[in-house]
């Protein structure tokens, strides 16, 4: 599948937020953020989440049902966002 | 007195803990510590792993009455976990969810619902009986064991509660970002509540969202046991804390424009505790009073012919500080920074020693070294790693390592290099190291 411009978006935003060493165009729509995809763990979770509420003005909580769902992937993220966004 | 209470001044059906389902009350609480001690299997150490904090509270309790002692590992990581099994082999695991360890036998912590009886008494604890062992990172690769007796830890709770002004009967109530199975984490969510009769907030938030809504389940004065990292994102997304409560920050060094700001936007006052999983907490301070930290009543720090010492009663031989500090005649003292070895990420301290020893074990890898960088502007300052392994990628480096450390103490990045600036004795200079670092992240436009 296609990776959409807010995924692209997202996707520059994770590396920047994270300093991680890959290009952002590599990340894959499907591929798992955390754990065995890009190794990212909680400290990362909560940086991210700061870069999201700021840039997209949606505040993440762990007690959303949807929390892991909303993590999996690039694709359920940029999901997330689209639905939550106030800016 | 040779025993005290195992729970501090609770009326039967004060709150002792806020669960996800509700409040849970003292009586309760003694019920469900009660029935677990029914089914514990007859083993002389557990793992455990419950994530809720009451449910780690209630299977510590059973243990402790079992006369079992609790086994803190660093870190969930499954082979951390199993190499502590494997050096107490007739471990078992206490879980609050479905989780199961490969490997390891576990018995899972249900409450129980409904009206119960208030015993006759509570049941005491022997002062000098042994109820943990919290693991440290040592430059061996070997998880070094600092035993805990139920005397040291009702001593700093004691002593934490003293200096920050809190009394019994307060019913305030404790909110924790912290894990529980970690020592400070233990002594400031689970032993300080449960030592004054207050309430313990028996979640782990970790956004600002969870945070803000932990502090919304509980009523009254509100102590926020969190570090700098959680700190920072609460003041940057605007979470409020009601006033009159306080905030408790340890892990790492909270900087004083951090507490200012967190002080003015909280209204409240943010101490911080020094610590050590050695020693326990040691000494506190309000931090936007300066940077001297004033040992806990019944501390002192005090200067051997190498190092200085951390004397109290309850320990049972003085421990060495794993920091330089310089102390004034009052024994107030200044913190400058970990010995060589040792680095701090996130709040977890680890050798690096340790981590190298680690990644020479790998596969493939022929030689590699860890590195902190300077501390930039970023939420956290992650290691990074120099590594030869001709016939590896970095990422099935990354993958192996993954099983062997903590997630926060990754490389971020892992550099395949050709060779390392070994000297002619084949040592490592740190100076060497840091050029290393400093050239590559100038190549990938990071530096200066």
């Amino acid at each position: 599948m296609v990776t959409s411009l807010l995924e692209q978006d997202i996707a520059k935003l994770i590396v920047q937020t994270l300093k991680l060493k890959v290009d952002p165009a590599t990340i894959q729509s499907e591929a798992a953020l955390f754990g065995d995809g890009l190794g990212l763990d909680s400290i990362d979770a909560l940086e991210l989440s700061l870069a999201i509420s700021q840039t997209y003005g949606y505040q993440l909580k762990s007690s959303d049902p949807e929390i892991k769902a909303i993590f999996s992937s690039l694709r359920a993220l940029a999901k997330a966002i689209e639905k939550n966004r106030t800016k | 007195m040779h025993d005290t209470p195992l729970i501090g001044p609770y009326n039967p059906d004060d709150v002792l803990a806020w669960e996800q389902g509700g409040p849970r009350t003292a009586r309760q609480f003694l019920a469900d510590v009660s029935r677990l001690v029914e089914s514990l299997p007859d083993r002389p150490t557990v793992l455990n792993l419950a994530t809720s904090r009451y449910e780690f509270l209630v299977g510590f309790a059973a243990a402790i009455l079992r006369r079992q002692v609790t086994l803190l590992p660093q870190s969930r990581a499954p082979q951390t976990l199993r190499r502590v099994a494997g050096d107490y082999p007739d471990s078992y695991g206490l879980t609050d969810r479905d989780d199961t360890i490969e490997g390891i036998e576990s018995v899972s912590i249900q409450p129980l619902r409904g009206r119960t009886a208030w015993p006759r008494e509570i049941p005491r604890v022997p002062l000098n009986q042994l109820v943990a062992i919290a693991f440290t990172s040592g430059s061996t690769g070997q998880p070094m064991p600092n035993k805990k007796t139920w005397g040291a830890l009702t001593a700093v709770a004691h002593a934490t509660g003293a200096r920050l002004g809190i009394k019994g009967g307060d019913r305030a109530a404790v909110v924790a970002t912290v894990p529980h199975q970690h020592m400070f984490g233990l002594e400031a969510s689970v032993m300080l509540p449960v030592m004054h009769g207050l309430v313990m907030h028996a979640g782990r938030p970790l956004f600002p969202a969870d945070i803000r809504s932990a502090l919304a389940d509980v009523t009254g004065q509100r102590i926020l046991v969190t570090t700098p990292l959680h700190l920072r994102a609460c003041v940057t997304e605007g979470v409020r804390v009601p006033s009159g409560g306080l905030i408790l920050s340890a892990t790492a060094p909270l900087s004083r424009s951090l507490a200012q700001e967190a002080e003015r936007h909280f209204q409240t006052k943010v101490h911080e505790i020094f610590g050590f999983a050695e020693a326990g907490s040691v000494a506190e301070r309000r931090t936007v009073d300066g940077e001297r930290w004033r040992p806990l009543d019944g501390v002192r720090v005090v200067q051997d012919e190498a190092s200085w010492m951390v004397h109290a009663e309850y320990l049972p031989a003085p421990v060495p500080v794993p920091d330089r500090i310089t102390v004034d005649a009052q024994g107030t003292f200044v913190v400058h920074g970990r010995e060589a070895d040792q680095v701090n990420v996130a709040g977890h301290r680890v050798s690096l020693g340790d981590l190298n020893q680690k990644l020479l074990e790998i596969d493939g890898v022929q030689d590699g070294v860890f590195f902190l960088p300077e501390e930039g502007s970023d939420l956290v300052t992650r290691l990074m790693a120099f590594v030869v392994a001709p016939r590896k990628t970095s990422e099935e480096i990354q993958r192996a390592l993954r099983t062997h450390i903590d997630p926060v103490f990754l490389p971020r990045p892992l550099v395949c290099v050709p060779s390392l600036p070994r000297n002619e004795t084949g040592k490592l200079p740190r100076e060497a190291v840091s050029e290393l670092a400093r050239r590559w992240l100038e190549r990938q436009g990071h530096g200066a």
